[in-house]
Parts: structure tokens; C-alpha cells; sequence
């Protein structure tokens, strides 16, 4: 199938834009501004020797006297009492929660500060996976702009005048029967629902609101609609043959979504047993990106779809068709096809929407009914709690709040003046109609800003608590860290004000050693334990697992209760006939709605699609974009009915034709450094219905300004170009079962060498020889390993306009490639032989490459104008992360002049930055683009004012790697401290090394398992075995570089 | 002839006093009985530091001074007031019991030159100073010098060279042409004051060995800090504790066998003795100033009940660190205490010795490698090195060559050093 596919990374690559090519030339974007230098006035290149001389005196002088310099003298302060379970040196691990994702996660704490964050692997429920918002939550802890003490009126204040005054207006307000409402982003935490309800017993006219930023409330709905169930059902990925998805990005920022990539990823091992994944989207999600077959669709026609896709099944089936005027489908019988296979894997597929209207969402769950899914890849009776937002209880509060019903308003993490499309009004109401507001946030946001009171809160890694995030999974949250501010947790703040705090501060743990060491314990560990009722040991066994998996309730299939019939026929009805573009407001990865928009990794990290970073914007089909006359980074206005934004816009490919979408969480207005006026905020654009807030927006005007402004996004990706070679292999899972080489026969080059095979290369050499082998089929391209090893290595952050000149410093990057699907009128084999037909006589060699042939007509497909540009909605995509390849004859090594770069007797590709002068020698000659160079200090400098720039943000600093300074190079290192680590555990322990014991941070936090790291002279290790794969290639081989890294050939289901 | 006459008496007058018998030995035993409780050799102590007083003042004001300051000064001898002054107005006893022989030993005494102290030298500041060094750029200054005078020669000899074509070119010899040029460019040259010609070259000269010396003795030298020995918070003396006592090192250092670092003792482990011992017999009833700086730090409160005796005012102290790896070497106690089985002291030097610590070696990348390429790894008996074990004897049974027997075969035994197993290579120690 390759052979019938050109890759290209977007669209400036794909029609070879002359400045693209200029600068995809070059591996540094800019040269040295040597032509500035030379060009001034006072310059003359006559008076090089005396520039010389005076150079040379100074540098003499300056060693001369840096020699003089006594050295700093410096302090060693060990503890005065040492706790018995810290040993300097020593990373610990904890189980505990992620308090973003609710995941349950291990933390590895060193000298008593959490320094990274995993999934805990032994928890069945999750698998141990962890999204990118999971693995850099933690460098919100070090935020050094979090609120450090109790806020009265704007002004620091003390906790007990914070709390006299809440506990004297609670009781006010309670006493004159006045409404409070408590507002929370959705707690599935028991113990906090508990303290809750304690809160209400002191004060009864106290609500307790759920709200989502992000709604569920259309699946909550439909299912309370379909089964009179208001829960959010368990998926399993793992058990479907068949999996279609209408808009739900369940690999990318869907419900758990980590957790349904490990089950996902799970069936994805080609074989019989693969399953099939068809998707119906509107824009290009990470999703749809990883579909085998992928339709295109705008979202009003959704419903119909749905409703279409039912009655196809029904008639085969034999059941009764809704009762509908019109058929629906997409391009290429989408539908009809999906129907059939659906209905050829009857009882073991799935069908998922990502829509929030209830109506939808019962059509969804009617055809998993047909489908008898309900016994098999559906557990209603297991719900998922991580959602329980209600947008009708929440929209009829921000009128009650606004006609002036409620009193009193205790927020606890939500953001609503920022995230609810009606926030200006609630921001209003908080001002004026009540008597007293409170949040908890736990650092200043837009709805804290409009509080009369801040009471902060502490991070999830200064907490106690307890979770549910699914019905039969209990997990822990512990401290892994004293609190660093004067914070403290929401839950006693509500004890203290319910006046229920005093019985559970008796400090139980009495036994303090001989020591004489001072527990102080936490009223709500104590609360905790009581509502658990479990003896001392048995909650010390939870606490040390960080989970307790209940029986699993057993599925049954539930009963349908809903008018199919009616709510079709209404759906019918309600379809939007507006004009224009419709936009879709998608969540950006990671940043969980704004949660994290303050989190200068999130900021940084490529949007794994459009590979944008820092920034939001419009994407706009290519279809659309040409008919506007709107070009990448073009400055456009949007207009939605009264609402108007100014964003950028890009043309992405895979963006249906006539839709647009958007990322939420930015245009943050009261917000740290980092997120404050970045972007524009979508939520905006939301339309709160009376049943559900919809975050599709129909006939929405979108035009370029009148100045013809532009904005120059910070976008990786053509970042590291690789020139259209043969990078990426794929296949068909019909191709691989006749040939398990399919799509991977490649005429191998003669391979011959300059150098001598190494001794420790051989086999049976008694060294390691580390490898990895990445499985295409199975990286979603979600990115949790660029977030792990940015922590893991210290990589720093360098900013939108650092990453504007191609300097961000990602030892790992997704590249991410399109192809063209399906283009209708393009006969390749014509085309083929048109393009040949071309080449002059004399043309040496005389025949093209096939590929350069591809590319030419690909080029021809991409400027075709009388093709309307519609083919570019119908792209597939294939992700494939890019490392350090660790080459057995490694380019970069024979090029430094100072052997700052050398190659280990393990295999290992050594960067020595001690010894780096900064000639960059070593990125130019890299055929993988892997190195990137230090322009600057990005420590300690005010230009980078990220978390290396303060002391607390420090704090997050893995103490095993350096802190590059400025003018070095540096790549992946295979994570060679955690090697070293591990070698030096099995000599101590007088045993050999085992497969498995070195995992890097990548291959840890890799939810799909795609990466698999070991010894590859382990005859038995996992990675030995992938190796000897016949899917496994080495990108670039013929250069026989002998590449450490092998890649498995993408195989789709098709 | 009476010049000479007068000089040769005052020779002999002036010497008279040296040639009298001094016994430094004597002077010595009197300057630890009398002298040392106000004044130190080399260090200024409550006076002033007494090493080569003579250099200073005369033996005949010397006498004067130490039998009786206080006389001395009402003598109204100027010399004597100041001295007293600039001691900020400290008064020395009276020493009349002192003859003046007895006197001119103990100057003798301050005559005599340091001792030099075994082991590296011991100051309170980082040292930057070596002999091996000094001869290794005496040598590459001269190498610089004769390539200098080379090339010169070379340029030079080009140089007429190129004249002699020219002239030639030219139509006259090279000597014409030289003379013309001269006579025409005398000027220029004519040297205007020959001191400064000389003192210009001798300056030079001076430069072109001293500028590369400087530079490579400075950047051979930035951060290492060999013999640094600052002054602690508590006075901790491991001679006591480590060679007097011979309290195993790990007994404190306990992580040193199983983390990066050997990490300072936390004061609890202190109070494991020091409850009970607060003195030595010196201290009698009293608690050593030393013990009590811990239990300041502790707010140690020896009524309390057990697990409350440690009160809320706790001080932090602050050691002074001596061992300063740079952040981008990796160092790990563990691996070389407990995998390579190294002792304490073939780091750390005779530990159990210093009354203070000093930094022993000078923990350059050169003395790390030296013992990288000298230590043995101990393959036959950690599980670990099995595979490495096996494949060396493997080898060295099939094998026949004596180049490799020679490498891996000493005394009978399969010698591995770190170096022979990739203990060299750069990503070992930096990453």
C-alpha cells in the first residue's frame, strides 16, 4: 500500500514551498548573524589581529583570574532528625491518585519532593496509564504563582479570620433560609461527598452542584433517557471487534482515555484477532488520526447518520427501522459500509459518539442495543464516576444566580466566570447579588478573582483523599510532600466551617518514635479512615497499593425505555439549517479545559495533529480556507451570532469541508505568567441550551481582518524535515496475512561499511547493547512520552518565539505524516506512467523513482484547483516518535572536533557536555534530526521565565541529570541514568540483570505499550524478540548507520 | 686600610651575638612554656605571629622588649610604643626570669624553617599550586620559544627571497636594492632610546613565557580544591572518633553503602553516644562546648519524656561542604563502598588521622581515571559479572595469545579493571 502513498508532514512540504525547502535545507534556521557583524560601519577586516590580541589578553586574563578566585564556599545541612524511611540520595515511591485525571499513579519522591509522576502498573482497572495532563500536573505543585495564603477581599489574610467570617455568614444565610450552593468540578471522591454532606447537615439549604467544564452531560443524559440509568457506562476497547466511533476522541482527551488507548492498543496486534476501528469526525482528532477507515462528517448531520446507521443494522437484523423522511450517509457509503461491519461483528463492537445531546446519544445506545454490545463491550452496571456534570442543574443555577436567588457560593475548583459560555454574567452576579463567595483554587483564576474569599486549596500531592473513579475501583491519595504554602485542603476547610473538624484532629498517631519526630496528621486522614472503617493495617495495605478493586457487578443487559421513534423523528426535526462554517470546540491535549493552561510543559508540547504549540487558532478545511483566500497564520474574525473572536487560522488537512474547529482552554484572563492573554477563550462560542450546552456551533462567519494581519504560530511540523525519504512503512492487515513482510520489502541496499564491526556489537559479547523497538501499530501519537522525558531529563522550556525559530528542545518528538486517502480520479498507474513519459532522453538515470514520481503527482494533486480542494478533508496519518537512534556508526560521533560525542561499549550514543564547545558539527550531520542545541541558559534567566527560573519550580529538577547550560548539545540518552541506576541495583544485589528492569521514561509512560526498551544480547528479552519482527524496519537503513532503534510496520485494518 | 680595619670590626661586633652558642632545641621547650599561651608560630594568635621575628627587629631591642615591655616603653623608645599600639594595646607579661641566653634560643627557635607536614598541604582556602606543573610549562614555554625562533628564521629567509626576485624583476641585484630601501627607510629605524628597546624586548620575552604559563596554570587549577580544611560549626574531630575510638565510618556514614551519597550524619545518630557522653575527663562536670553545640541544635531537653526530648527550637547546622563534585560528574558511594569494596580512606585519605578534614585528593577526571584503570572488579564474586567472567576464561582457554593472556591474566588470576569493562567511557560518569 506504501507504494501507492506519498507522506508529507503538511501542506508547505507537500507542494515544496521554496522557503520551506530553503529552510528544511538547513538543520539551524538561522545561521550565525555573521552578514550583521561584517556589515557595520565601525567593522573592518583589516583590524582582525587586534581584534585578535585583545580577545586573547582577555581570555587570558579572565582564566588568569577566575584562578585567583577563591571558591564559593558551599553547605552541606543534613537532617537534624532524619526520618527513618528518607535516605538522601534515594528516590521513594508512593502510590497515590492523580487528582487531574483520577488515575491512580506512583510518585518518586527524592528528599521529600515528588520529582515525577507514573501510573501505577499494578492496578488492573487503569493498567497504569497516564495521560500528558497526569505526568505534568506535578509542575503545577512547583508553581510559584499559586495562591500562598488565605485571601479576604483580594488581600492576604489568616485562617481564622477567614474562617470566622464564612462560618458567620453560612449560619446567617442558613438562618434566613437563603440557598448556598457549592459548586465542584465532578468529586468522586466518597469521603469528600461524605464531608459534604456534613456541610448540608450544618447548614440545609446547601446544594451541591457537579460541573464540567468539558460536559459528559449528553452520555449521562442518554443513558438516563435510554435505560433510566444517569451514569456514564464502562467501554471495553479491549473486547470489541469492531469500534465506531462518531466523534468521541476516546485515544485523546475522551473520558479515560488513557486507559481505553492501553485497551485499544491491546487488539491492535495484527492478526485475526485485530480489531477494526472506523471513525466519523468532523475535525481531524488523535482519534481519527489512528482510524483505519476514517469518514469525514460534518456534525449536523450527525443524528441522521446515526439514525441512518441504526436502520441499516435494523434491516438486516430484521428489527424496526425508525421512522425517518430522509436518509443520510457520507462520502463513500460510509454508513452502509460501517452497517456491515458492525453487523459482521454482532455482540462484540462498539459504537461510541463524543456528541453532548442526549437525543444522540440515545440513537448511540440503540444501536448497541441492536447490536447486543450491552453484553460484551458495554458495563452499564460498572459506571464510570470521573463526570457527573449536569448542564440543565447548572444552567438553571447561573439563572438563579443571576435573578439574585442564592445567597451564598462556595466554589470548590471550578471556574465557571471562565469556562461557562454565560461567565460574564456569573462574574456579575458574584459581584453584586450575593452575600458571600468562596473558592478554593489553588491558584488565582477568573472566578476566584470575582470571589470575596480565597480559601486555597493544596495540590493532589499535598492531600489526602479518597476516589472512585469507577464503580468497582477505590483509590488513595496521599502526601507525598509537606505543603508548600500556607494551603489548606477543601475538605477541611468545609469540616471547619460544618464545625465538625475537632473530632477528627486527635493526632492517632501517638507512637512517635524514639525520635521524638513530630507527625502532624491530617484531620481529613483521620475522616478518611473513619468512613472507611477498616482496621490500621488494612487501610496501611490500601494506602501502600493505592487501590481497592471491589467485585466487578456483572454485566446485564439493561432494558430500553426511550421512544426511539420520537426522539428520532425530533431529531430530524432540529437539524441545523444554518449557513456558514460550523465550528467544533475540541479540547487541547492535556490541558483538560484550562486546568493546566497555566503549565508551561502543556504550553510547549505540539498539539499531536496540527503540531501547534503555545497558541490556539482556527483549522480550517483546505476547501474552505481557499475559498476565503485564508492562508496559514492568517488572522481571521470569527463571528457566531453576537459573539466575536480574533483568532489565526490554519488549514488543516482532515478537517471536514465546511467545518472548523477550535481549541478550548485558552484566553485565560486571571492566570499565571504562562497562560495569561494567550489565546482566545472558546468557550465563549458555547451554545448553553436549555438541555445541554452544545459545543458544536453552526453558521458561524469566518473572514480574513481587513488589515490582512497574520500570526505567526509556533508550529513544529516541519520542524526537522527528513526530505521525503522512506521513513514511514505501512500495510494492509489483508496484505500482512499473505506476507508478514508486506509493506516492508524493500530492496536492501549492498550494505557496506567504512568502519570494523565492533566486538560489543557481536553476538555473544559478554556487555548490554541496548535497543528499542517502537510499534507503529501502536502509537496513538498521544505524546505522554514527550511529557515523561521532558521531566525525566530536565528538559527545559523555551518559549512561543524560541519555538517559532525551530529551537524547542524535545528529546523526543511524534512526527507526524499525512497521505492522501482514496483520491477519486487519480489513476496512479496512468499518472506513473505520464510522469516517466516526461523525463528527456538523455536524463540520467533514465528512470524516475517511483517515489519521486508519487511525490510529483501528489504535487500535481495538491496545486489542483479544479479539484476544489476537497480531497484534502480524506487524509490518513501516521504518527512515528523520533529519537536519538543510538547508530551503531554513528554520523555525529566522527564529526565532533572535540569528542564531546562518543559511542559506549554498550551501545550508547554518548553526549558529554562538559566537553561540548557548541559546533553543532553533529545536528548537521544527523540523518534523524535528533539533536537539538542550547541557544541559551534557559535556567535562572528572566527571558525564560518558566519553572527553571525560581527556586520552586526547581524543585522539579531530577537530581541524576545535569542542567545543560547554554552553547551545548544535547539528545535522548536512552535514559541512561535510569541504566546506570539499575546496573548498580543488580550489582548490589549480587544478581544479573533482568529484562525489564531498565524501562525508560518514554516506554514507562507510553499507555499503548509501543515502546519496548532492553539488552539486545538478552537472547530471551522482549526487545531481542521485536527485532528479530519481521514488521521491524530501521528508518534509514541503507545509509547503515546501524541504527539502536527499529520501528514495526503499520498495519491497518482496512 | 683603615677603612677595611673598621669594617672587619664592625663585621665582628655585629656577629658576636650569632656566633654565641643558640640552642633552638632549648627554644623550643621555653617557647611552649612561656610564649605559646599568647603567640603561635605562623598564625597570629593574641599576639602576633612569631616566625622569623628577627627579620624585623634587632636582637638587642628584641631582648629589651621581652624581658620587660613596661620598662621598655617608659624608656620612651619609640620603636617599642608603637609595637604596642599596633598589638591593639594588648599588654605581654614581664619575662626578667628569662636570662638572655635563654632568650636568644627561643629566637633561634623562631629562626627555624617550617616543618614541612606530611601529605598535602593543609590550608583553610582551596590551594592552586604544584611543582610538577611549574616544570611542565617551564617546557612547553621553551618548545613555544624555539618554534618562535624557527619560524622566524623561516619568515625571514621567505622573505629575502622574495626581495631577491623582485629586485631581480627590477633589473638590479639584491644588495642594490636593499641599500636603496635603507637609505630611504633609515629613518624610521633609527633607535630612538635603547633602554626602552631593551626594556620593550625584555618585557616581551617575559610575556611569551608567562601569558601560556598563567593561562594553563589557571585553567588547570579553577574548582580544585586539594587540602581545603575550612572550619566547621562543631568541631568534629574524626581522629578521635574514627582512629581513637574506632568507630566504624558507616556507623554514622550509613548510606555510604547503599545511595549517591555517603550523606552527613543526622544529629540524632549523634545523640546515640552523646546522650550519655557529654565530655571528656578534661571537661570534669561540665558539658563539652562542642556536645553542647548538638544539643543546641536539638533543643535537647535530657528531663524530657522519651520521644519529647528533642524541643521545638531546633538550628539547623550548617557543615561546610569539602568534597565538591561539579554537577556534571555522576559520583555513587554505593557502587564504589559496596561493589568495588573500597575503603574509606584510599579517597578520603587517613581520615582517622584528621583532627579536621581536609579534602585528600584533588577528585580531578585524572585521579579518577588512574583508579579506574588500576582497581580490579570483583567478577568472581558478584552474580552480575557472571557473563563477563565466563566469556574472559572462555577466551582464555581457547585462546593462545599471549598479548591477551598478558592483559587479563595476572598472578594466576583474571584481573578486569573498570577500564577493561567500559569504566572510561564518558556516559559512565556524565550524564
Amino acid at each position: 500500500m506504501t507504494e501507492n502513498k506519498k507522506y508529507w508532514k503538511g501542506e508547505e512540504d507537500l507542494v515544496r514551498d521554496p522557503s520551506f525547502i530553503h529552510s528544511a535545507k538547513n538543520e539551524f534556521s538561522e545561521g550565525l548573524p555573521l552578514e550583521e557583524v561584517l556589515s557595520e560601519d565601525d567593522f573592518e577586516l583589516s583590524s582582525n589581529r587586534r581584534d585578535f590580541l585583545k580577545m586573547f589578553g582577555f581570555s587570558v586574563t579572565a582564566v588568569a583570574l577566575a584562578a585567583c578566585n577563591k571558591a564559593p564556599v558551599r553547605k552541606a545541612i543534613p537532617y537534624l532528625v532524619k526520618p527513618n524511611d528518607v535516605t538522601p540520595g534515594v528516590p521513594n515511591y508512593y502510590s497515590s491518585t492523580c487528582g487531574y485525571t483520577g488515575m491512580p499513579i506512583e510518585v518518586k519522591v527524592r528528599e521529600g519532593r515528588p520529582i515525577k509522576v507514573d501510573g501505577n502498573g499494578r492496578c488492573a482497572t487503569f493498567g497504569g496509564a497516564l495521560s500528558v495532563a497526569g505526568q505534568a500536573g506535578i509542575f503545577d505543585l512547583y508553581d510559584n504563582e499559586r495562591i500562598k495564603k488565605p485571601l479576604r477581599k483580594g488581600v492576604d489574610s489568616d485562617w481564622a479570620t477567614v474562617d470566622k467570617e464564612i462560618t458567620t455568614l453560612l449560619t446567617k444565610i442558613s438562618a434566613a433560609n437563603g440557598r448556598i450552593a457549592l459548586v465542584s468540578n465532578s468529586i468522586h471522591s466518597p469521603s469528600t461527598l461524605a464531608v459534604i454532606e456534613d456541610l448540608k447537615t450544618k447548614y440545609p439549604t446547601v446544594e451541591h452542584i457537579n460541573y464540567d467544564p468539558i460536559s459528559y452531560h449528553g452520555l449521562i443524559e442518554g443513558n438516563n433517557l435510554s435505560f433510566g440509568k444517569s451514569v456514564i457506562p464502562s467501554y471495553h476497547f479491549d473486547k470489541a471487534k469492531v469500534i465506531v466511533s462518531f466523534g468521541a476522541d476516546f485515544l485523546g482527551d475522551w473520558l479515560t482515555a488513557e486507559k481505553f488507548t492501553k485497551d485499544y492498543t491491546s487488539k491492535r496486534m495484527p492478526g485475526d484477532d485485530m480489531s477494526q476501528h472506523i471513525h466519523f469526525e468532523s475535525n481531524m482528532s488523535l482519534t481519527g488520526s489512528n482510524a483505519d477507515i476514517r469518514y469525514p462528517m460534518q456534525n449536523k448531520n450527525q443524528g441522521m447518520l446515526l439514525i441512518s446507521l441504526y436502520n441499516e443494522i435494523a434491516k438486516v437484523t430484521g428489527s424496526k427501522q425508525m421512522a425517518v423522511a430522509g436518509q443520510a450517509d457520507v462520502a463513500g457509503q460510509g454508513v452502509s459500509k460501517t452497517a456491515k461491519a458492525l453487523i459482521a461483528a454482532k455482540g462484540n463492537s462498539l459504537v461510541v459518539c463524543g456528541s453532548n445531546n442526549p437525543q444522540y446519544q440515545v440513537i448511540v445506545n440503540a444501536i448497541n442495543m441492536a447490536l447486543g454490545n450491552y453484553a460484551s463491550t458495554i458495563n452499564i452496571n460498572n459506571p464510570v464516576n470521573l463526570y457527573t456534570g449536569n448542564d440543565e442543574t447548572f444552567n438553571s443555577f447561573v439563572t438563579d444566580l443571576t435573578a439574585g436567588k442564592i445567597d451564598g457560593v462556595l466554589f470548590y475548583g471550578a471556574n465557571p466566570v471562565y469556562s461557562h459560555p454565560n461567565g460574564a454574567q456569573i462574574k456579575k452576579a458574584l459581584k453584586s447579588n450575593v452575600k458571600l463567595s468562596v473558592s478554593s483554587s489553588i491558584s488565582l483564576d477568573e472566578t476566584s478573582n470575582s470571589c470575596q474569599f480565597v480559601t486555597p486549596d493544596h495540590h493532589y500531592l499535598e492531600s489526602w483523599c479518597d476516589y472512585q473513579p469507577v464503580g468497582s475501583t477505590f483509590t488513595l491519595g496521599q502526601p507525598t510532600i509537606s505543603p508548600v504554602f500556607d494551603t489548606r485542603q477543601m475538605q477541611e476547610s468545609l469540616l471547619t466551617w460544618a464545625g465538625a473538624i475537632d473530632a477528627y484532629s486527635e493526632n492517632t498517631m501517638k507512637d512517635n518514635g524514639i525520635y521524638g519526630q513530630e507527625h502532624s496528621v491530617s484531620p481529613f486522614y483521620n475522616y478518611i479512615k473513619s468512613k472507611w472503617s477498616v482496621t490500621d493495617k488494612e487501610f496501611n495495605t490500601y494506602l501502600h497499593d493505592g487501590f481497592v478493586i471491589k467485585d466487578t457487578p456483572t454485566i446485564s443487559v439493561p432494558g430500553m425505555i426511550a421512544n426511539t421513534d420520537e426522539i428520532a423523528s425530533e431529531i430530524e426535526k432540529s437539524k441545523s439549517a444554518a449557513d456558514g462554517i460550523e465550528i467544533t470546540l475540541i479540547e487541547k491535549t492535556g490541558m483538560l479545559g484550562g486546568v493546566l493552561s497555566n503549565n508551561p510543559l502543556v504550553q510547549e508540547l505540539p498539539d499531536p495533529i496540527s503540531k501547534v504549540t503555545w497558541h490556539n487558532y482556527i483549522a480550517l478545511s483546505k476547501m474552505n480556507a481557499v475559498r476565503l483566500g485564508i492562508n496559514d497564520n492568517d488572522v481571521v474574525n470569527i463571528t457566531v451570532g453576537e459573539t466575536k473572536m480574533v483568532l489565526p487560522a490554519i488549514v488543516q488537512p482532515g478537517q471536514a469541508n465546511g467545518t472548523a474547529s477550535i481549541h478550548l482552554g485558552f484566553g485565560r484572563t486571571v492566570a499565571g505568567k504562562v497562560a495569561k492573554g494567550r489565546g482566545e477563550n472558546a468557550y465563549a462560542l458555547i451554545q448553553a441550551g436549555a438541555k445541554f450546552n452544545s459545543y458544536v456551533v453552526n453558521g458561524a462567519k469566518v473572514e480574513k481582518t481587513s488589515t490582512g494581519e497574520t500570526y505567526e504560530l509556533a508550529r513544529t511540523q516541519t520542524h526537522h524535515h527528513i526530505e521525503g525519504r522512506d521513513i514511514v512503512r505501512e500495510t494492509t492487515l489483508e496484505d500482512y496475512k499473505k506476507d508478514n513482510r508486506a509493506g516492508n520489502r524493500y530492496e536492501k541496499p549492498e550494505l557496506v561499511s567504512l568502519w570494523y564491526d565492533h566486538d560489543y556489537r557481536k553476538a555473544g559479547a559478554p556487555n548490554h547493547l541496548w535497543g528499542m523497538a517502537i510499534d507503529m501499530n501502536k502509537c496513538t501519537g498521544c505524546a505522554a512520552c514527550i511529557v515523561s522525558c521532558s521531566i525525566e531529563n530536565n528538559v527545559p522550556v523555551v518559549g512561543e518565539v524560541e519555538v517559532r525559530r525551530r529551537r524547542e528542545m524535545h528529546w523526543l518528538r511524534i512526527d507526524r505524516y499525512f497521505t492522501f486517502n482514496n483520491v477519486k480520479d487519480v489513476n496512479y498507474k496512468e499518472e506513473l506512467d505520464a510522469v516517466s513519459k516526461m523525463v528527456p532522453e538523455n536524463f540520467e538515470p533514465k528512470k524516475l523513482t517511483r517515489e519521486k514520481a508519487l511525490e510529483a503527482i501528489d504535487r500535481k494533486l495538491a496545486k489542483d484547483e479544479n479539484a476544489g480542494y476537497e480531497h484534502f478533508e480524506n487524509v490518513s496519518v501516521v504518527h512515528q516518535p523520533m529519537m536519538c537512534q543510538h547508530c551503531g556508526s554513528a554520523p555525529c560521533e566522527t564529526v565532533c572536533p572535540v569528542l564531546a560525542t562518543t559511542h559506549s561499549t554498550e551501545g550508547l550514543n554518548q553526549m558529554t557536555y562538559n566537553r561540548c564547545i557548541g559546533t553543532k558539527y553533529c545536528g548537521n550531520n544527523c540523518p534523524y534530526k535528533v539533536r537539538r542545541f542550547n541557544w541559551f541558559r534557559y535556567n535562572d534567566n528572566s527571558a525564560f521565565d518558566f519553572h527553571f527560573s525560581n527556586d520552586l519550580g526547581k524543585m522539579v529538577i531530577n537530581p541524576d541529570v545535569t542542567v545543560r547550560t547554554r552553547g551545548v548539545m544535547e539528545k535522548c540518552s536512552f535514559c541512561v541514568q535510569r541504566i546506570q541506576s539499575a546496573k548498580l541495583t543488580a550489582k548490589r544485589e549480587n544478581r544479573s540483570l533482568e529484562d525489564g528492569d531498565v524501562k525508560t521514561a518514554c516506554q514507562k509512560a507510553c499507555p499503548a505499550d509501543a515502546i519496548v526498551f532492553g539488552d539486545l544480547h538478552d537472547k530471551e528479552s522482549e526487545v531481542t524478540k521485536l527485532f528479530h519482527n519481521e514488521r521491524g524496519f530501521a528508518v534509514l537503513e541503507e545509509l547503515n548507520v546501524k541504527p539502536s532503534v527499529r520501528y514495526m510496520t503499520k498495519v491497518r485494518n482496512i | 686600610m683603615l677603612k677595611t680595619l673598621s669594617l672587619i670590626f664592625i663585621l665582628s661586633f655585629s656577629f658576636t651575638p650569632v656566633i654565641a652558642q643558640e640552642n633552638a632545641e632549648n627554644g623550643k621547650a621555653l617557647f611552649e612554656t612561656n610564649c605559646v599561651s599568647c603567640h603561635k608560630l605562623d598564625k597570629p594568635s593574641i599576639g602576633p605571629k612569631l616566625r622569623k621575628i628577627r627579620s624585623k627587629y634587632e636582637d638587642e631591642w628584641l631582648l629589651k622588649w621581652i624581658k620587660n615591655n613596661v620598662e621598655f616603653r617608659k624608656s620612651g623608645d619609640e620603636r617599642a610604643i608603637t609595637t604596642y599600639e599596633e598589638n591593639n594595646q594588648a599588654a605581654m607579661n614581664i619575662f626578667a626570669n628569662l636570662t638572655d641566653a635563654d632568650v636568644l634560643d627561643i629566637l633561634a627557635y623562631t629562626d627555624t624553617e617550617p616543618e614541612v607536614a606530611e601529605g598535602p598541604a593543609v590550608s583553610s582556602e582551596p590551594t592552586f599550586f604544584n611543582n610538577y606543573t611549574k616544570y611542565l610549562l617551564m617546557i612547553v614555554a621553551l618548545v613555544l620559544l624555539i618554534t618562535f625562533l624557527i619560524l622566524f628564521r623561516i619568515f625571514k629567509e621567505l622573505r629575502t627571497l622574495r626581495r631577491k626576485q623582485e629586485a631581480e624583476a627590477n633589473g638590479v641585484t639584491y644588495e642594490q636594492a636593499a641599500q636603496s630601501w635603507w637609505s630611504k627607510n633609515k629613518e624610521k629605524f633609527i633607535i630612538v632610546n635603547p633602554t626602552i628597546t631593551v626594556l620593550a624586548g625584555v618585557t616581551g620575552f617575559a610575556a611569551l613565557i608567562f601569558v601560556p604559563w598563567f593561562f594553563w596554570f589557571g585553567i588547570n587549577k579553577v574548582g580544585v580544591q586539594q587540602g581545603y580544611a575550612p572550619e566547621q560549626p562543631i568541631a568534629y574531630s574524626h581522629k578521635l572518633h574514627a582512629g581513637e575510638l574506632g568507630i566504624d565510618c558507616q556507623y554514622c556514614h550509613s548510606t555510604a553503602s547503599y545511595s549517591k551519597s555517603a550523606s552527613i550524619p543526622s544529629l540524632n545518630t549523634c545523640m546515640n553516644c552523646h546522650k550519655g557522653v557529654q565530655g571528656t575527663e578534661a571537661d570534669g562536670d561540665n558539658i563539652n562546648p562542642e556536645i553542647a553545640k548538638i544539643y543546641a541544635a536539638l533543643d535537647y531537653n535530657p528531663e524530657g519524656k522519651p520521644g519529647e526530648q528533642y524541643g521545638p527550637n531546633r538550628k539547623a547546622v550548617k557543615w561546610v561542604r569539602i568534597h565538591n563534585l561539579p554537577d556534571l560528574a555522576y559520583f555513587n558511594h554505593s557502587q564504589h563502598v559496596k561493589v568495588g569494596g573500597l575503603q574509606c580512606q584510599e579517597c578520603h585519605g587517613p581520615i582517622q588521622d584528621m583532627e579536621k578534614v581536609y579534602q585528600f585528593s584533588s577528585l580531578q577526571m585524572g585521579w579518577c581515571i588512574d583508579c579506574h584503570r588500576s582497581k580490579k572488579i570483583d567478577v568472581e564474586n558478584n552474580n552480575y559479572y557472571e557473563k563477563l567472567h565466563a566469556s574472559v576464561k572462555k577466551k582464555l582457554n581457547s585462546v593462545d595469545s599471549a598479548e591477551y593472556k598478558k592483559q587479563y591474566f595476572k598472578d594466576g588470576k583474571i584481573v578486569i579493571t573498570p577500564s577493561m569493562n567500559g569504566g572510561l567511557e564518558c556516559a559512565k560518569c556524565h550524564y
